[in-house]
């Protein structure tokens, strides 16, 4: 089992390369100079000559392949550099990452609560009331866009019944931080919440289906087992092995899509962070986000693996 | 089963604890948002305040910046030495104080008097002034202030032009000598928007880039508000200053949070004061029974620039026939466009139609004309015109498109582009033919003093033309109306002549004001981006 994680953990420094490396020239190809943003016009029609003084200083007219290296060379070293405005990269994302982990976390946690409680009793109550309710929620979470539902929130909520605020994380004002910390995160965790809901929902549900229509399931019932305890210990325990596995790729997901998130409900997380960067197009801090997104992924699709192993031996051995 | 719902509990509980201490620190009492009526509502339908004050907004003033433009950032005060807004006229003061006019001033933190012949101020600060920190305020923070503005970059350009003026500048105690190469009528007014800014904080600060030192996320202040409180992301929180020599205001707190949407927060009743011009927000914070709407009448230009030449010489080629710029402009139906705002004036240069210096010339809207025009200053049809611009309001977009539609109707192709960045595509990368921009003007001397060839940003597109320099300078020593007069006579000649800039119109502004604040009668607003007199400290908060 060491060796099989050993493996796994080795393979994702080459698949971290890879993706970064592809992100950076893929910057690169935008054509878009970064020295334009680092000097002020103001100063150009001063020093005309500043800008290529500059260029040559950062080494942005090296080949591009050696400024990667040199750019990764930091990385390694744990210099995330500084973005195009002079402020410390790493200083930023300790700032903001903890409040898109947070809203993650809990979107994940209520989404996996409702979504697989939905999903296990629609399986079990097949063409029942919740079923049928389940299954058209299914439908509109997944087709209506997250950004919409956000706004119909704030709308609701915010601007016509006044309820919860419509911005940031944390109020000015606030006598009490648990609850200005649950009204704050209500709104953007129920936006993602319906999103991933609407998917595990549906997963759950079929994955438990197919469980309950195994043998074993029918063997178990044949041996006179209680009803319930064929629910929870034989099919849940089972259905749940799928289940978690999308829920773990879920995260990723969940982090990237806070980026639309975060900006409609001013969140000060990493979305929005990422979002004004592209905005402002400071190249060093998209590049730091974005790494920081796929070393979340790769850690995620490692834990998967490594999930899958413990629950299946013959994962290892196929490996 | 057991040890699965276990961990989901102890997860849960977990995740509850982390809520509680998440986030950063709150500041002290108030209300919290969700007790805030409204918009458009009576509030009735809401909790009353957890403080048990029953009002809506426990006696704090709630202001609002928007960071959706990019030049605010979210993690600290933005400097007032490129545009005011209502917190840092509360956090900084100047040597003078401003009317709503911003032409008539009064003492603030020094008394100023000017030598008959219009080059010598002497500046006599007040006795006892301090800093919030406990520092004395003197006549070497006001010395290095003036020395800090002409190096930063990202400031208003009315300092460099009125400070560049300056040739010998000395301090003698509280007193401060300046000396001016020929006179500048505008230097009071210059004076009184200039805040200070504390130079035991700053000095050690890269002037150039002054305005992202860390300074800003815990400053300062001479005002009649300090720091109290930032959470990055979120807001930061004003108290009062203990060492504010002069009456303390009654409100005794201000928050300020930072928003994306400034109609959002008036909707959800979280800013008591706003400003804007955009149709949009106006007519919706029109909408919203809990405000009132304070038209404001300034010199809010809408233009069109074109990209001519840049310093390193370098032009752009389809431009250089000014029959094809007049064309352009002959192809766009300005008066209609006007409407798109709640108050706008059409303009033909850069004094309003209405003052007695305009000289009476029209840019006429006539597309086939344009057209022809085009055609017979052999502009190459098939080309695809250019246009850059940089606002992102629904209103500028709409605007833009019409322009779009208006090119393309004189058989121009045309592509506009929405910049992330306009004053580094305006002005550096300068992948445009057309600029369209905006610009709240301290005066008319500020929007022709944008003509100079030694212009900071304009320079760069107009390649250092000193065409306007001798006017421009006649403009800004002129200190009657005769001589003013005569010098906007010459420079709106030049510029109908040259068509570097066209003018579409002005927009007013709108201030937009809580019904919880009660402010005293007789309060007149100035430009918002601009600091003057608005007897803050009697203001309260219901």
């Amino acid at each position: 089992m060491l060796k099989f994680i050993a493996k796994k953990l080795l393979l994702m420094i080459p698949m971290l390369i890879v993706i970064s490396l592809i992100v950076y020239l893929g910057l690169k190809s935008t054509g878009v100079d970064p020295i334009n943003s680092m000097i002020p016009p103001e100063v150009l029609s001063q020093n005309p000559e500043l800008a290529e003084q500059m260029r040559e200083e950062l080494g942005y007219n090296d080949p591009v392949l050696i400024q990667y290296a040199r750019w990764l060379g930091n990385i390694v070293r744990g210099d995330f550099g500084y973005t195009m405005k002079n402020e410390k990269i790493i200083d930023i994302v300790a700032a903001r990452l903890p409040y898109t982990l947070e809203l993650s976390a809990y979107a994940m946690l209520f989404s996996a609560v409702i979504g697989i409680g939905i999903g296990i009793i629609s399986a079990i109550r097949q063409n029942g009331i919740v079923d049928y309710i389940g299954r058209v929620l299914a439908v509109l979470g997944q087709a209506v866009p997250q950004f919409l539902v956000g706004i119909i929130l704030i709308w609701i909520f915010s601007i016509k019944l006044g309820i919860f605020p419509a911005s940031n994380r944390v109020s000015p004002d606030a006598t009490n931080a648990f609850v200005d910390a649950f009204m704050h995160l209500f709104l953007p965790v129920l936006t993602l919440t319906i999103g991933m809901v609407a998917v595990l929902m549906r997963y759950a549900r079929n994955t438990m289906l197919d469980v309950l229509n195994s043998d074993y399931i029918k063997t178990a019932r044949s041996k006179g087992i209680p009803e319930w305890k064929v629910y929870l210990k034989h099919g849940f325990r089972n259905a749940m092995k799928p289940v978690l596995v999308i829920l773990m790729f879920r995260i990723p997901t969940l982090i990237g899509g806070s980026v639309v998130i975060e900006s409609v409900f001013s969140y000060p997380g990493i979305g929005t962070t990422m979002t004004n960067a592209i905005t402002n197009m400071d190249y060093n801090l998209v590049l730091v986000i974005t790494l920081i997104i796929a070393a979340v992924m790769l850690i995620c699709s490692f834990m998967v693996d490594v999930i899958n192993a413990l629950l299946d031996p013959r994962v290892r051995l196929g490996e | 089963m057991k040890k699965l719902l276990s961990l989901m509990l102890a997860l849960s509980m977990m995740l509850a604890l982390a809520a509680c201490g998440g986030g950063g620190g709150n500041g002290g009492g108030g209300t919290p948002p969700a007790s805030n009526p409204p918009a458009g509502s009576t509030g009735d339908q809401t909790p009353p305040p957890a403080d048990g004050g029953g009002n809506g907004s426990g006696g704090v003033l709630r202001l609002a910046l928007s960071t959706n433009d990019g030049s605010t950032k979210d993690d600290r005060v933005p400097t007032p030495w490129l545009n005011h807004n209502m917190a840092t006229n509360l956090m900084w003061r100047c040597l003078l104080l401003a009317d709503s006019s911003l032409t008539k001033t009064s003492p603030d933190l020094a008394e100023v008097t000017i030598s008959d012949d219009g080059l010598t101020y002497t500046i006599t600060m007040k006795d006892g002034l301090k800093w919030s920190d406990g520092e004395p305020l003197t006549a070497d923070d006001v010395l290095w202030s003036i020395d800090a503005v002409m190096a930063a970059t990202n400031k208003n350009s009315i300092y460099s032009a009125a400070f560049g003026k300056i040739t010998e500048k000395s301090a003698d105690g509280n007193v401060i000598t300046l000396v001016l190469d020929s006179p500048y009528a505008s230097m009071m007014d210059i004076l009184a928007q200039f805040s200070i800014l504390p130079k035991h904080s700053l000095e050690s600060a890269d002037p150039a880039t002054i305005d992202t030192a860390d300074f800003w996320k815990d400053p300062v202040t001479s005002g009649y508000y300090m720091m109290d409180e930032m959470s990055v992301g979120n807001y930061f929180t004003l108290k009062l200053n203990p060492n504010y020599e002069g009456t303390a205001p009654k409100i005794e707190k201000v928050t300020v949070s930072f928003v994306t949407d400034f109609l959002t927060a008036a909707q959800a009743g979280s800013a008591d004061f706003l400003y804007g011009n955009a149709s949009d927000l106006v007519s919706g914070m029109e909408s919203l029974s809990n405000y009132q709407s304070i038209p404001v009448d300034v010199l809010f230009y809408k233009y069109f620039q074109f990209n001519m030449k840049g310093v390193d010489g370098n032009e752009n080629e389809a431009m250089q026939n000014v029959e094809v710029r007049k064309a352009l402009i002959k192809a766009i139906d300005r008066i209609t466009l006007a409407g798109f705002y709640p108050t706008a004036n059409v303009l033909n240069s850069g004094v309003p139609n209405s003052h007695e210096a305009y000289n009476g010339f029209e840019y006429e809207y006539n597309p086939e004309q344009a057209k022809a025009d085009l055609v017979a200053a052999g502009y190459d049809m098939d080309r695809t015109l250019r246009i850059c611009y940089y606002n992102n309001d629904q209103t500028s977009i709409d605007l833009i498109n019409m322009v779009v539609y208006y090119l393309e109707q004189a058989g121009l192709k045309v592509e506009a582009t929405l910049s992330n960045d306009g004053t580094t595509d305006l002005f550096t990368t300068r992948n445009y033919d057309m600029g369209f921009k905006g610009k709240s003007s301290f005066s008319m001397e500020e929007w022709y003093s944008e003509y100079m060839s030694t212009d900071a940003l304009f320079a760069n597109i107009f390649g250092g033309d000193t065409a306007f320099d001798d006017a421009i300078a006649k403009l800004a020593s002129s200190t009657n109306d005769a001589d003013k007069n005569a010098a906007l006579a010459e420079l709106q000649a030049l510029e109908q002549e040259k068509v570097y800039k066209v003018p579409m119109f002005t927009v007013g502004n709108y201030v937009f004001v809580s019904n919880n604040v009660n402010m005293p009668a007789g309060v007149e607003f100035c430009n918002p981006l601009y600091t003057c007199d608005i007897d803050f400290a009697n203001w309260t908060v219901a």
